[in-house]
């Protein structure tokens, strides 16, 4: 693999892991996830 | 006299009395539920296997740059507005496509919107056989593999997994698998449909949540298994140096930037980042109607899409090719690359024979591809009971049960009609790749410009835990539409053109020459005439919503946000 191939491996990989890390940490750190129950069905 | 909110698209989105109370609606039970539901539709055959060789083909690492630009501009903002309209339609009680979009673009709307639920349901015909594939291939690789012999040429094996293939999916005689006996695909098939039968009966959390919460993680850790062996083989045979882990990732990756001056490549990267994330599906819609009001949908669907980016191009990206082109070089997996269907289930089975404790690792790979398709089909059904709940005003068991009956005759043609696989590829091509177009032209113009883009963002925004950036206005408005309506024209001409210069290849000419291409558009017909009564039916009933009782119900949208 020629160091542009590396360079394009490592700079996409990078961008979606660091994506989905930073989007995973605040889902699971924000107050909002809960297991409430729904106040109303349907509405 | 108050106006119908219904049918001005004028309604607020205020907690109103429950539009059928009586059928009992599901909720989400938790954020990170739906976000890995949403994440389970998207993720699915092709992030493992059409993503690489779409990459390979189209320029390596420089696909990378139109991919994320159609990310960008493409699947994250039809996502966000699909989220946000799917939320707005729940808070009024209305989960299915055709009432949500009914609401906010009246009866326009409401006609386009039964594209949404003809799409997740026809596709479900055929995507549930797939998966039965491969949960027959993950327990042949369980028990001993699939009969390839090592001592024979590469082109053999080959040849071995063809035929096996061939013979799994009864591509070479039409109802092969009713000819006397219980053929074996039928059976898993039959193990696959009742699966995801039990699990859409258990309804919403208690199924599809549930289930995408335990199969989700299950996927990831599949897929790192394998890629700690794929990124660990080095160099198979030492008698053929050139076959490696280093080539293969070279030949996915090494850019090649001529490539983006063919504008096939910028099509390629738009198609698969739209098909791939399953925006236009009409599943995000629904899944996101049954979001509470203060729910957040911006960070969801950011991070419903940043999973799927994860599995495509982290596993998707460094696992299929590399490890092909190490066991059976450039010049096998170049001709594998074009087809999903070839280098999954021609190709890497060969490639899972020649690796040390291969059986072990094609079962592994093949129950992540297996859960990557049932967390998709599962997706499928759901829009649709919602559908007939709404409009025939029927409860969710008897929804159920006529969506299993619709979608277990709709797999009995596809599997009958299964010679050369053509009534898989027809409904494939004209549901599940062109209608998908259609949907996601109609969402993002009635989010732009019916709805509003500052109605539409003010709306996404309630809850959000995240601001959409200012600029998406403007992308959602007006680049993205232009966006998908130029892939969109490319995508025909590219079609008309294979049409007149290549017919061998054309779907186009397979419809004017096949007869059982012609049986699958006219059930596609008789589907869509389906819905289309059932849309008059549930059209008398929906214009009934009741208008905001109060003056508080007239509130428009404060955009409040907890901050970053």
């Amino acid at each position: 693999m020629t160091s542009e191939g590396w360079i394009f491996m490592i700079v996409s990989i990078t961008f979606v892991v660091a994506l989905t890390a930073w989007c995973y940490y605040r889902v699971l750190t924000s107050p909002g996830e809960s297991t409430e129950p729904p106040e109303t069905l349907g509405g | 006299m108050p106006q119908n909110p219904y049918e001005a698209g004028q309604a607020k989105p205020v907690a109103q009395q429950p539009l059928q109370p009586a059928t009992g609606h599901d909720r989400w039970t938790t954020r990170l539920g739906v976000i890995l539901a949403v994440a389970g539709s998207a993720v699915g055959l092709g992030n493992f296997l059409r993503f690489p060789g779409q990459a390979a083909e189209n320029g390596g690492g420089a696909f990378m740059i139109p991919y994320f630009c159609a990310l960008i501009l493409l699947g994250i903002p039809i996502g966000w507005a699909e989220w946000a309209m799917g939320r707005y339609g729940g808070g009024r009680g209305f989960h299915s496509a055709p009432a949500i979009l009914g609401s906010l673009a009246g009866r326009a709307g409401r006609y386009l919107g039964v594209i949404g639920v003809m799409i997740p349901l026809c596709v479900a015909f055929y995507y549930i056989l797939i998966e039965a594939w491969c949960l027959a291939y993950f327990w042949h690789f369980l028990t001993g593999g699939i009969g390839i012999d090592l001592a024979q040429p590469i082109s053999d094996q080959v040849a071995v997994s063809k035929t096996f293939f061939d013979d799994i999916t009864g591509s070479k005689v039409e109802g092969l698998m009713f000819e006397g006996y219980i053929h074996e695909s039928v059976v898993f098939w039959a193990i696959v449909f009742s699966l995801n039968l039990i699990f859409v009966y258990r309804g919403l959390s208690g199924g599809i949540e549930l289930f995408c919460r335990f199969a989700m993680p299950l996927m990831a850790i599949c897929g790192l298994i394998v890629l700690v062996r794929v990124l660990t083989l080095g160099t198979p045979d030492a008698q053929l140096p050139q076959q490696n882990v280093n080539e293969g990732l070279g030949f996915m990756w090494n850019p090649d930037f001529e490539k983006l001056k063919d504008f096939k490549a910028w099509l390629a990267a738009a198609g698969q980042i739209f098909f791939s994330l399953s925006v236009g599906f009409g599943v995000i819609i629904n899944y996101a109607s049954y979001l509470r009001r203060r729910d957040d949908v911006v960070l969801s669907g950011l991070t419903a899409s940043a999973t799927n980016e994860f599995f495509e191009v982290c596993l998707g990206g460094l696992i299929t090719i590399p490890a092909a082109v190490a066991f059976l070089g450039l010049t096998l997996t170049q001709t594998a690359a074009g087809s999903s269907f070839s280098l999954g289930f021609h190709t890497l089975p060969v490639v899972f024979a020649h690796m040390p404790l291969g059986n072990f690792f094609g079962a592994v790979w093949f129950l992540m591809l297996f859960l990557a398709a049932i967390t998709s089909s599962l997706s499928m059904l759901q829009p649709a009971k919602a559908f007939l709940q709404e409009a025939l005003n029927v409860g969710r068991n008897t929804a159920t049960t006529i969506v299993s009956l619709v979608v277990f005759g709709g797999s009995l043609f596809v599997i009958w009609f299964s010679e050369g696989l053509i009534a898989l590829d027809t409904l494939d091509f004209w549901v599940g790749t062109f209608l998908i177009f259609v949907f996601a032209t109609v969402q993002i113009i009635v989010f732009g410009w019916v709805f509003g883009i500052d109605r539409g963002i003010a709306e996404a925004e309630q809850g959000a835990q995240m601001r959409i950036p200012w600029v998406f206005r403007f992308i959602m408005k007006y680049v993205t539409p232009t966006y998908l309506l130029v892939v969109f024209g490319g995508f025909v001409y590219q079609n008309v053109d294979q049409y007149f210069n290549e017919p061998e290849k054309s779907t186009l000419q397979k419809i004017v020459d096949n007869v059982v291409a012609q049986y699958s558009l006219l059930l596609l017909a008789a589907v869509l005439v389906g819905l289309l009564v059932a849309i008059r039916f549930g059209e008398k009933r929906w214009l009934k919503v009741p208008a905001p009782a109060s003056k508080t119900a007239e509130v428009d949208y404060p955009v409040t946000h907890p901050g970053p």
